[in-house]
Protein backbone atom coordinates (compact mmCIF):
# COMPACT_ATOMS: atom_id res chain seq x y z
CA UNK A 1 0.00 0.00 0.00
CA UNK A 2 1.51 3.47 -1.04
CA UNK A 3 2.45 5.58 2.13
CA UNK A 4 0.07 8.97 2.56
CA UNK A 5 2.02 11.63 2.02
CA UNK A 6 2.30 13.85 5.10
CA UNK A 7 0.09 16.49 5.47
CA UNK A 8 2.55 19.57 5.85
CA UNK A 9 0.70 22.06 7.54
CA UNK A 10 -1.06 19.88 9.80
CA UNK A 11 1.97 18.75 10.66
CA UNK A 12 3.89 22.07 11.01
CA UNK A 13 0.62 23.30 13.35
CA UNK A 14 1.26 19.73 15.57
CA UNK A 15 4.72 20.30 15.97
CA UNK A 16 3.98 24.11 16.88
CA UNK A 17 1.76 22.71 19.82
CA UNK A 18 4.95 21.66 21.63
CA UNK A 19 7.51 19.46 22.42
CA UNK A 20 6.80 17.68 25.80
CA UNK A 21 9.25 15.75 27.34
CA UNK A 22 8.88 13.81 30.36
CA UNK A 23 9.87 15.06 33.91
CA UNK A 24 13.62 14.49 34.56
CA UNK A 25 12.42 12.68 37.98
CA UNK A 26 10.82 10.02 35.57
CA UNK A 27 13.51 9.51 33.14
CA UNK A 28 15.54 9.03 36.18
CA UNK A 29 12.69 6.21 37.99
CA UNK A 30 12.87 4.57 34.78
CA UNK A 31 16.07 4.24 33.62
CA UNK A 32 16.70 3.27 37.44
CA UNK A 33 14.75 0.61 37.13
CA UNK A 34 16.32 -0.27 33.88
CA UNK A 35 20.25 -1.11 35.57
CA UNK A 36 17.72 -3.17 38.66
CA UNK A 37 15.84 -5.59 35.74
CA UNK A 38 16.55 -9.33 36.37
CA UNK A 39 19.89 -9.98 34.89
CA UNK A 40 19.26 -13.17 32.57
CA UNK A 41 20.55 -15.63 35.22
CA UNK A 42 17.80 -14.50 37.59
CA UNK A 43 14.93 -15.65 36.72
CA UNK A 44 16.15 -19.06 36.34
CA UNK A 45 18.30 -18.67 39.63
CA UNK A 46 15.29 -17.83 41.27
CA UNK A 47 13.44 -21.15 40.08
CA UNK A 48 16.33 -23.10 41.35
CA UNK A 49 16.37 -21.49 44.73
CA UNK A 50 12.29 -22.33 44.74
CA UNK A 51 13.39 -25.71 43.88
CA UNK A 52 15.83 -26.38 46.75
CA UNK A 53 13.27 -24.97 49.51
CA UNK A 54 10.75 -27.07 48.19
CA UNK A 55 13.07 -30.04 48.32
CA UNK A 56 14.29 -28.41 51.68
CA UNK A 57 10.50 -28.31 53.24
CA UNK A 58 9.61 -31.54 51.94
CA UNK A 59 13.02 -33.41 53.23
CA UNK A 60 11.60 -31.81 56.39
CA UNK A 61 8.11 -32.91 56.75
CA UNK A 62 8.88 -36.52 55.68
CA UNK A 63 10.77 -37.44 59.02
CA UNK A 64 7.84 -35.94 60.94
CA UNK A 65 4.99 -38.26 60.18
CA UNK A 66 6.18 -41.03 62.22
CA UNK A 67 6.16 -38.22 64.64
CA UNK A 68 3.08 -37.86 64.37
CA UNK A 69 2.03 -41.54 64.45
CA UNK A 70 3.92 -41.86 67.82
CA UNK A 71 1.58 -38.98 69.57
CA UNK A 72 -1.54 -40.75 68.33
CA UNK A 73 -0.36 -43.94 70.17
CA UNK A 74 1.77 -42.58 73.19
CA UNK A 75 -1.23 -42.98 75.11
CA UNK A 76 -0.88 -46.93 74.44
CA UNK A 77 2.13 -46.92 74.88
CA UNK A 78 2.21 -45.41 78.25
CA UNK A 79 -1.08 -47.48 79.52
CA UNK A 80 0.85 -51.00 78.87
CA UNK A 81 1.76 -51.51 82.89
CA UNK A 82 2.39 -54.85 81.95
CA UNK A 83 6.15 -55.80 83.08
CA UNK A 84 8.35 -56.13 80.76
CA UNK A 85 8.86 -60.08 79.40
CA UNK A 86 11.69 -61.45 81.20
CA UNK A 87 12.42 -63.50 78.33
CA UNK A 88 11.49 -61.45 75.14
CA UNK A 89 10.87 -63.44 72.09
CA UNK A 90 13.25 -63.23 69.26
CA UNK A 91 11.50 -61.32 67.41
CA UNK A 92 11.18 -58.87 70.30
CA UNK A 93 14.63 -58.47 70.31
CA UNK A 94 14.44 -57.27 66.44
CA UNK A 95 12.89 -53.49 66.80
CA UNK A 96 16.35 -51.99 67.92
CA UNK A 97 17.32 -52.92 64.05
CA UNK A 98 13.73 -51.16 63.19
CA UNK A 99 14.00 -48.18 65.56
CA UNK A 100 15.13 -45.85 62.92
CA UNK A 101 11.93 -45.85 61.25
CA UNK A 102 10.53 -43.40 64.03
CA UNK A 103 10.85 -42.39 67.34
CA UNK A 104 7.44 -44.55 67.72
CA UNK A 105 9.30 -47.65 67.28
CA UNK A 106 12.12 -46.87 69.67
CA UNK A 107 9.60 -46.11 72.35
CA UNK A 108 7.78 -49.69 71.60
CA UNK A 109 11.60 -51.60 71.25
CA UNK A 110 12.74 -50.00 74.53
CA UNK A 111 9.53 -51.55 76.48
CA UNK A 112 9.11 -54.88 74.86
CA UNK A 113 5.73 -56.39 76.08
CA UNK A 114 4.11 -59.81 75.76
CA UNK A 115 1.98 -60.53 73.14
CA UNK A 116 -1.00 -60.78 75.09
CA UNK A 117 -0.73 -57.58 77.38
CA UNK A 118 -0.27 -55.39 73.83
CA UNK A 119 -2.74 -57.20 71.66
CA UNK A 120 -4.99 -56.37 74.83
CA UNK A 121 -4.19 -53.33 75.60
CA UNK A 122 -4.69 -52.71 71.67
CA UNK A 123 -8.26 -54.50 71.61
CA UNK A 124 -9.76 -52.66 74.42
CA UNK A 125 -8.55 -49.48 73.25
CA UNK A 126 -8.39 -49.56 69.02
CA UNK A 127 -8.28 -45.38 69.62
CA UNK A 128 -7.03 -45.37 65.81
CA UNK A 129 -6.12 -47.52 62.77
CA UNK A 130 -3.01 -47.12 63.09
CA UNK A 131 -3.10 -47.70 66.62
CA UNK A 132 -5.16 -50.98 65.91
CA UNK A 133 -2.62 -52.09 63.38
CA UNK A 134 -0.04 -52.04 66.10
CA UNK A 135 -2.35 -54.20 68.25
CA UNK A 136 -2.62 -56.40 65.60
CA UNK A 137 0.45 -56.91 64.60
CA UNK A 138 1.81 -57.39 67.58
CA UNK A 139 0.75 -61.10 67.01
CA UNK A 140 3.76 -61.53 65.19
CA UNK A 141 6.19 -59.59 67.23
CA UNK A 142 6.20 -56.14 69.14
CA UNK A 143 8.96 -55.03 66.76
CA UNK A 144 5.90 -54.72 64.25
CA UNK A 145 4.05 -52.78 66.73
CA UNK A 146 4.02 -49.70 65.10
CA UNK A 147 3.76 -50.80 61.46
CA UNK A 148 1.88 -49.88 58.80
CA UNK A 149 -2.11 -48.48 59.59
CA UNK A 150 -4.45 -51.41 60.28
CA UNK A 151 -6.52 -52.50 57.16
CA UNK A 152 -10.01 -53.24 57.44
CA UNK A 153 -9.69 -56.88 56.94
CA UNK A 154 -6.74 -57.37 59.27
CA UNK A 155 -8.74 -55.76 61.70
CA UNK A 156 -11.64 -58.31 61.52
CA UNK A 157 -9.20 -60.83 61.33
CA UNK A 158 -8.21 -60.02 64.40
CA UNK A 159 -11.28 -59.75 65.96
CA UNK A 160 -11.86 -62.96 64.91
CA UNK A 161 -8.82 -63.57 66.64
CA UNK A 162 -10.38 -62.46 69.83
CA UNK A 163 -13.34 -64.36 69.31
CA UNK A 164 -11.20 -67.93 69.31
CA UNK A 165 -9.83 -66.88 72.12
CA UNK A 166 -13.04 -66.68 73.95
CA UNK A 167 -12.15 -62.65 74.55
CA UNK A 168 -15.54 -61.73 73.78
CA UNK A 169 -16.40 -58.63 75.97
CA UNK A 170 -12.70 -57.42 73.85
CA UNK A 171 -13.94 -58.60 70.55
CA UNK A 172 -17.66 -56.70 70.68
CA UNK A 173 -15.43 -53.36 71.48
CA UNK A 174 -12.98 -53.39 68.83
CA UNK A 175 -15.81 -54.49 66.84
CA UNK A 176 -17.81 -51.72 67.96
CA UNK A 177 -14.87 -49.60 66.96
CA UNK A 178 -14.54 -50.83 64.07
CA UNK A 179 -18.28 -49.80 62.61
CA UNK A 180 -17.76 -46.55 63.71
CA UNK A 181 -14.54 -46.39 61.55
CA UNK A 182 -15.97 -48.33 58.55
CA UNK A 183 -20.08 -47.47 58.74
CA UNK A 184 -20.09 -48.94 55.11
CA UNK A 185 -18.21 -51.84 55.73
CA UNK A 186 -19.82 -54.96 55.13
CA UNK A 187 -18.89 -57.27 58.17
CA UNK A 188 -18.85 -61.03 57.92
CA UNK A 189 -21.80 -63.02 58.92
CA UNK A 190 -19.69 -64.62 61.45
CA UNK A 191 -18.43 -61.64 63.55
CA UNK A 192 -21.80 -60.22 63.76
CA UNK B 1 16.92 -4.02 22.32
CA UNK B 2 19.15 -7.24 21.95
CA UNK B 3 22.14 -5.57 23.36
CA UNK B 4 20.18 -4.67 26.72
CA UNK B 5 18.76 -8.39 26.86
CA UNK B 6 22.18 -9.24 27.30
CA UNK B 7 22.89 -7.08 29.77
CA UNK B 8 24.07 -3.62 28.36
CA UNK B 9 22.27 -1.31 30.03
CA UNK B 10 23.82 1.23 28.28
CA UNK B 11 22.01 -0.09 25.26
CA UNK B 12 18.93 0.48 27.21
CA UNK B 13 19.58 4.58 27.92
CA UNK B 14 20.17 5.12 24.32
CA UNK B 15 16.66 3.73 23.44
CA UNK B 16 14.75 5.33 25.88
CA UNK B 17 16.55 8.76 24.83
CA UNK B 18 15.64 7.91 21.05
CA UNK B 19 11.95 6.93 21.83
CA UNK B 20 10.92 9.50 25.21
CA UNK B 21 9.74 12.61 23.90
CA UNK B 22 7.68 11.15 20.50
CA UNK B 23 6.31 8.48 23.14
CA UNK B 24 5.62 11.02 25.92
CA UNK B 25 3.71 13.27 23.71
CA UNK B 26 1.52 9.88 22.53
CA UNK B 27 0.38 8.82 25.65
CA UNK B 28 0.10 12.96 27.06
CA UNK B 29 -1.95 13.55 23.75
CA UNK B 30 -4.14 10.14 24.17
CA UNK B 31 -5.11 10.52 27.44
CA UNK B 32 -4.66 14.44 27.95
CA UNK B 33 -4.05 14.35 31.19
CA UNK B 34 -0.45 15.03 32.77
CA UNK B 35 -0.41 12.88 35.44
CA UNK B 36 -2.47 10.23 34.15
CA UNK B 37 0.06 10.42 30.67
CA UNK B 38 3.12 10.26 33.33
CA UNK B 39 1.58 6.99 35.06
CA UNK B 40 0.79 4.87 31.60
CA UNK B 41 4.13 6.35 30.22
CA UNK B 42 6.00 4.85 33.35
CA UNK B 43 4.50 1.27 33.09
CA UNK B 44 5.47 1.06 29.56
CA UNK B 45 8.34 1.70 29.65
CA UNK B 46 8.53 -0.98 32.93
CA UNK B 47 6.40 -3.28 30.82
CA UNK B 48 9.48 -3.17 28.25
CA UNK B 49 12.10 -4.09 30.90
CA UNK B 50 10.19 -6.71 32.53
CA UNK B 51 10.09 -8.03 28.88
CA UNK B 52 13.42 -7.76 27.48
CA UNK B 53 14.18 -11.25 27.84
CA UNK B 54 11.35 -12.28 25.79
CA UNK B 55 12.16 -9.84 23.17
CA UNK B 56 12.65 -11.18 20.04
CA UNK B 57 13.68 -9.16 16.64
CA UNK B 58 10.24 -10.19 14.44
CA UNK B 59 9.06 -6.59 14.12
CA UNK B 60 11.21 -2.89 14.71
CA UNK B 61 11.99 -2.14 18.33
CA UNK B 62 9.67 0.83 17.45
CA UNK B 63 6.98 -0.98 16.59
CA UNK B 64 7.06 -3.18 19.44
CA UNK B 65 7.44 -0.56 22.05
CA UNK B 66 4.07 1.26 20.37
CA UNK B 67 2.56 -2.43 20.60
CA UNK B 68 3.01 -2.03 24.36
CA UNK B 69 1.82 1.24 24.49
CA UNK B 70 -1.01 0.92 22.65
CA UNK B 71 -2.55 -1.84 24.54
CA UNK B 72 -1.55 -0.18 27.78
CA UNK B 73 -3.81 2.64 26.57
CA UNK B 74 -6.64 0.61 25.61
CA UNK B 75 -6.61 -0.61 28.97
CA UNK B 76 -6.87 2.35 30.20
CA UNK B 77 -10.01 3.67 28.18
CA UNK B 78 -11.73 -0.03 28.79
CA UNK B 79 -11.32 0.41 32.32
CA UNK B 80 -12.93 3.32 31.82
CA UNK B 81 -15.66 1.56 30.01
CA UNK B 82 -15.09 3.53 26.74
CA UNK B 83 -15.32 0.98 23.51
CA UNK B 84 -13.00 2.23 20.63
CA UNK B 85 -15.01 1.87 17.89
CA UNK B 86 -14.31 3.45 13.85
CA UNK B 87 -16.49 6.55 14.71
CA UNK B 88 -16.58 7.76 10.74
CA UNK B 89 -18.47 5.94 8.24
CA UNK B 90 -18.81 8.65 5.73
CA UNK B 91 -16.62 9.91 3.52
CA UNK B 92 -13.82 12.30 5.26
CA UNK B 93 -14.68 16.11 4.76
CA UNK B 94 -14.03 17.29 1.28
CA UNK B 95 -11.22 20.02 0.81
CA UNK B 96 -13.48 23.41 0.63
CA UNK B 97 -10.57 24.91 -1.34
CA UNK B 98 -12.68 27.45 -3.04
CA UNK B 99 -14.62 28.42 -0.26
CA UNK B 100 -13.36 31.73 1.01
CA UNK B 101 -13.26 31.48 4.85
CA UNK B 102 -11.64 34.14 7.67
CA UNK B 103 -8.39 32.29 7.77
CA UNK B 104 -7.18 33.26 11.59
CA UNK B 105 -3.23 32.88 12.16
CA UNK B 106 -0.60 31.68 14.43
CA UNK B 107 -2.11 31.47 18.04
CA UNK B 108 -5.79 30.80 16.68
CA UNK B 109 -4.91 28.28 14.57
CA UNK B 110 -2.89 26.14 17.10
CA UNK B 111 -5.75 26.29 19.62
CA UNK B 112 -8.37 25.11 17.28
CA UNK B 113 -5.92 22.74 15.81
CA UNK B 114 -5.63 21.32 19.25
CA UNK B 115 -8.98 21.08 20.10
CA UNK B 116 -9.24 19.05 17.20
CA UNK B 117 -7.12 16.93 18.12
CA UNK B 118 -8.40 16.52 21.43
CA UNK B 119 -11.71 15.80 20.05
CA UNK B 120 -10.78 13.10 17.37
CA UNK B 121 -12.00 9.37 17.87
CA UNK B 122 -9.77 8.09 19.90
CA UNK B 123 -8.67 5.38 17.13
CA UNK B 124 -7.79 8.43 14.23
CA UNK B 125 -5.98 10.42 17.11
CA UNK B 126 -4.18 7.21 17.90
CA UNK B 127 -3.36 6.88 14.52
CA UNK B 128 -2.42 10.58 13.66
CA UNK B 129 -0.32 10.75 17.05
CA UNK B 130 1.46 7.58 15.50
CA UNK B 131 1.55 8.84 12.41
CA UNK B 132 3.37 11.73 13.51
CA UNK B 133 5.20 11.14 16.43
CA UNK B 134 6.84 7.59 15.62
CA UNK B 135 7.60 8.03 12.92
CA UNK B 136 6.12 4.56 11.32
CA UNK B 137 4.89 3.58 8.20
CA UNK B 138 1.14 2.61 7.64
CA UNK B 139 1.86 -0.59 7.74
CA UNK B 140 3.99 -0.32 10.70
CA UNK B 141 1.18 1.58 13.35
CA UNK B 142 -1.50 -1.08 11.63
CA UNK B 143 0.25 -3.52 13.35
CA UNK B 144 1.27 -1.83 16.67
CA UNK B 145 -2.37 -1.33 16.56
CA UNK B 146 -3.57 -4.53 15.88
CA UNK B 147 -5.48 -2.97 12.24
CA UNK B 148 -5.57 -3.52 8.53
CA UNK B 149 -3.34 -1.26 6.93
CA UNK B 150 -6.45 0.09 4.85
CA UNK B 151 -8.32 1.16 8.17
CA UNK B 152 -5.49 2.84 9.68
CA UNK B 153 -5.02 4.46 6.51
CA UNK B 154 -8.58 4.76 6.61
CA UNK B 155 -8.29 6.43 10.43
CA UNK B 156 -5.17 8.65 8.80
CA UNK B 157 -7.21 10.12 6.46
CA UNK B 158 -10.27 11.01 8.54
CA UNK B 159 -8.22 12.66 10.86
CA UNK B 160 -6.01 14.26 8.69
CA UNK B 161 -9.48 16.06 7.02
CA UNK B 162 -10.42 17.04 10.80
CA UNK B 163 -7.30 18.50 11.39
CA UNK B 164 -7.24 20.30 8.27
CA UNK B 165 -10.06 21.93 8.47
CA UNK B 166 -9.83 23.15 12.12
CA UNK B 167 -7.26 25.05 11.00
CA UNK B 168 -8.81 26.41 8.12
CA UNK B 169 -7.58 24.82 5.53
CA UNK B 170 -9.95 22.37 4.71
Amino acid sequence: MAEMERDEKVSAGYRALGAEEPPRALDEAILAASHRSPSRWRVPLSIAALLVLAVGVMLRMLPQRPDAESVALAPQVMETPRPVASAPAPEQQKPAALATEGRMRKEVAAKPASRESIAADAARSTPAPAAAGAAAETGVGAGKLAAAPLTPEAWLERIAELRKQNRKREADESLAEFRKRYPDYRIPQALR
Amino acid sequence: MLAYRQGDAGAFETLYVRHKGPLYRFVLRSVKVHALAEELYQEIWMRVIEARGRYSVQAKFTTWLYTIAHHRITDHWRKRGLQLVEADDADPPAPRAHEPEPRAEGRQDLQRLAAALAALPELQRETFLLHEESGMTLAEIAAATGATEEAAKSRLRYALAKLREAMGDG
